[in-house]
């Protein structure tokens, strides 16, 4: 009954069709060193980067940062640190005390910092936001200029669930300081190879 | 009460509206550096709007498009003519799956439709997460800023709710204790929710599917761990093809917090195996307002804030006196739509200095709608007779040239002469707070004429 009752307004109500308008990408082009720009924007939204030329000592870098976690997802067969392994079946309540969590991320997005990452990479929907930790692994060649060109990027995924990402956690809702850990990760590392 | 007798309430705290004006305004600079930053940003509001614009004209279909697609993805759809037709249909879903206990992020349509009182009258527990809007719900106060729900509270207000509610320690409002004392309050409460409700920030019509946008993480937190999750959005969240997304999450937290995109944009097509997503499509008085020419375009917000922060009114008047679910500037010329009588003296609540308008990432024309409602109030609605007198008063003035140039010898003669007490006296109200300028001797035309001779 609502359906209708809505839909009738509408149609009586709105205005003449005006034409949907095309996006000319000219106009938001830049060039600019992708990686760099990409790094200072994690920077900026107040996660941290870290340069490998090879995958060799990822593992190694990822416990030297975070030497304290015991309880680790790694849903990246380019680290060996996992201590759980979790599946589709996971009951999500149980990744309440991960420490931290080790996912490769698709592509990075050079203006906002922001990596997109989709269920297929973490598996479990609530991994990314339940973990204490994040880090997140790129690589150096996957990075682009804007949204625009994510979103062409992502156009033909499988669509269930994914999440563009940008830094860990954060709020300045008490007399807007700023605060690093909210209610998801309150950190976020990445590591670009 | 009106506006301004709202504004006078929050003035008697002079250091505090300090605060809010300066505080409000550095987040307006911290958005103008974001925008400046971006190549093309003039032509993204270009696109923005007139995506918008076609959205409007084009509603009903786009709406269909979703709900087929969605449908399509085990999304279930339902409609709601108003807010009364929503809290019943949120409620049969908690009923359906015996949800106890729920989990909401922010979403201002729930403000709107006074879900949480409804909710909590049929002993369901309602848990606001996001830190700014569990604040004002725990100090039984609505939010006073869409994006900044508790900008009006003092860290030292927080800390001694915190120690009533949470069990807190003093600790002279430090942040950062404070947050993460709240973090591990919120974390309980989302292991044990039974359902999550969020906003909706844009519904894509060609796939189905919706984005929600938040810093903290709550939505994600709330949805993933429940077995239900509910989103509500108003009929105008739709866009029509998810490549249209680039263009509004490019806009939408450079303009609310200055921020390259929030922390999470998370893109919602398909719930997980054994879940259920709903989403309600709601309508309550947007209909009506589509069908209002001058004031359509104000369906077209993002709900970013930018308006709220750089309205010199808005700053120093606080998002509470403005009584209405969304404040500032943009609040004003949709309040009125909804109940033109309770929300009459808010379109008076504006400089008319535009500056709404420029900052606006869809270019809604704000402030001259806010002129335009007043063309419709001062007809409809019976104004103070001060005021009425007065504008019929300068309104002869002003077509006499005469009398302007007598009246405005006299004023400048006054102000010369009369002592500081009768000059800022009560019936001044522009000397309440501050000195009139200095006076020339002459006005502009007798300058102008002793210049050329």
């Amino acid at each position: 009954m609502s359906r209708e009752s809505i839909l009738n307004a509408i149609k009586k109500n709105k205005p003449e069709l005006e034409i949907l308008p095309e996006i000319d990408l000219e106009v938001f082009h830049e060039d600019i060193d992708l990686i760099e720009t990409f790094i200072s924007n994690v920077n900026f939204v107040g996660g941290s980067t870290v340069q490998l030329d090879n995958l060799e000592n990822l593992d190694e870098e990822i416990i030297k940062r975070y030497p304290n976690a015991k309880h680790i997802v790694s849903c990246s067969n380019k680290s060996q640190l996992a201590t759980i392994s979790i599946s589709k079946e996971t009951e999500p309540h149980s990744l309440e005390s991960i420490d931290l969590a080790i996912i490769a991320a698709q592509f990075g997005i050079a203006e906002n910092g922001a990596v997109w990452i989709s269920e297929n990479d973490f598996i479990v929907r609530v991994l990314p936001f339940i973990t204490n930790d994040l880090v997140l692994i790129l690589s150096k060649k996957d990075i682009c200029l804007h949204m625009h060109e994510a979103y062409n990027i992502i156009s033909k995924r499988d669509k269930t669930f994914g999440l563009f990402l940008s830094g860990p956690s954060k709020t300045a809702d008490i007399e807007q300081c700023l605060v690093i850990g909210a209610q998801g990760a309150v950190s976020l590392t990445v590591f670009l190879i | 009460m009106s506006h301004a007798k709202e504004a006078e309430l929050f003035n008697n705290d002079e250091a505090k509206v300090n605060w809010h004006d300066q505080a409000l305004w550095f987040v307006r600079n911290k958005r103008d550096k974001a925008a400046n930053t971006v190549k093309g940003w003039e032509a993204l509001r270009n696109l923005a709007s007139a995506i918008k614009s076609n959205v409007l004209s084009n509603l009903d279909n786009y709406l269909i498009q979703f709900e087929e697609n969605a449908q399509k993805n085990g999304i279930h759809i339902h409609w709601a003519a108003d807010a009364k037709a929503h809290n019943k249909i949120v409620h049969d879903i908690l009923l359906k799956n015996n949800a106890k206990k729920v989990v909401k992020s922010k979403s201002m349509l729930t403000e709107e439709c006074h879900l949480n009182p409804y909710l909590e009258a049929r002993g369901i527990e309602v848990i606001d997460t996001d830190l700014g809007e569990r604040i004002v719900q725990l100090a039984k106060e609505p939010p006073s800023h869409i994006v900044l729900p508790a900008i009006h509270k003092t860290k030292e207000e927080v800390d001694v709710l915190f120690q009533k509610h949470l069990g807190t320690i003093p600790s002279n409002g430090d942040p950062q204790y404070l947050t993460n004392e709240a973090r591990k309050h919120l974390r309980d409460k989302f292991l044990k929710a039974d359902a999550a409700l969020t906003g909706v920030n844009f519904a894509v019509a060609e796939t189905g599917g919706f984005v929600v946008c938040t810093n903290e993480g709550n939505a994600d937190m709330g949805i993933h761990l429940a077995k239900v999750h509910i989103a509500s959005m108003g009929i105008e969240k739709i866009i029509p093809q998810e490549k249209h997304l680039g263009i509004f999450l490019r806009l939408l937290a450079r303009s609310a917090t200055g921020q390259p995109i929030t922390t999470y944009s998370s893109h919602f097509n398909k719930p997980s195996l054994g879940k259920e997503m709903h989403i309600i499509i709601v309508d309550n008085g947007r209909t009506e307002q589509l069908g209002r020419e001058h004031f359509r375009s104000s369906l077209n917000c993002i709900r970013c804030g930018a308006c709220m922060n750089t309205c010199p009114i808005y700053r120093r008047s606080g998002g509470h006196s403005y009584k209405a679910t969304i404040p500032g500037p943009i609040g004003s010329i949709l309040s009125p739509g909804m109940d033109l009588k309770k929300h009459s003296s808010l379109p008076f609540a504006s400089t008319l200095c535009g500056s709404c308008s420029d900052v606006c990432p869809v270019k809604i024309n704000i402030h001259e709608q806010l002129y335009q409602w007043r063309q419709i109030i001062t007809k409809d609605i019976k104004q103070p007779t001060v005021k009425a007198t007065t504008l019929k008063m300068a309104g002869r003035v002003l077509a006499n040239s005469k009398l302007y140039g007598f009246l405005g010898k006299s004023a400048r003669f006054m102000l010369k002469h009369l002592p500081k007490f009768i000059i800022n006296s009560k019936l001044n109200t522009w000397g309440k707070a501050r000195d009139l300028p200095k006076v020339e001797h002459d006005n502009f035309e007798d300058w102008y004429k002793k210049r050329k001779s």
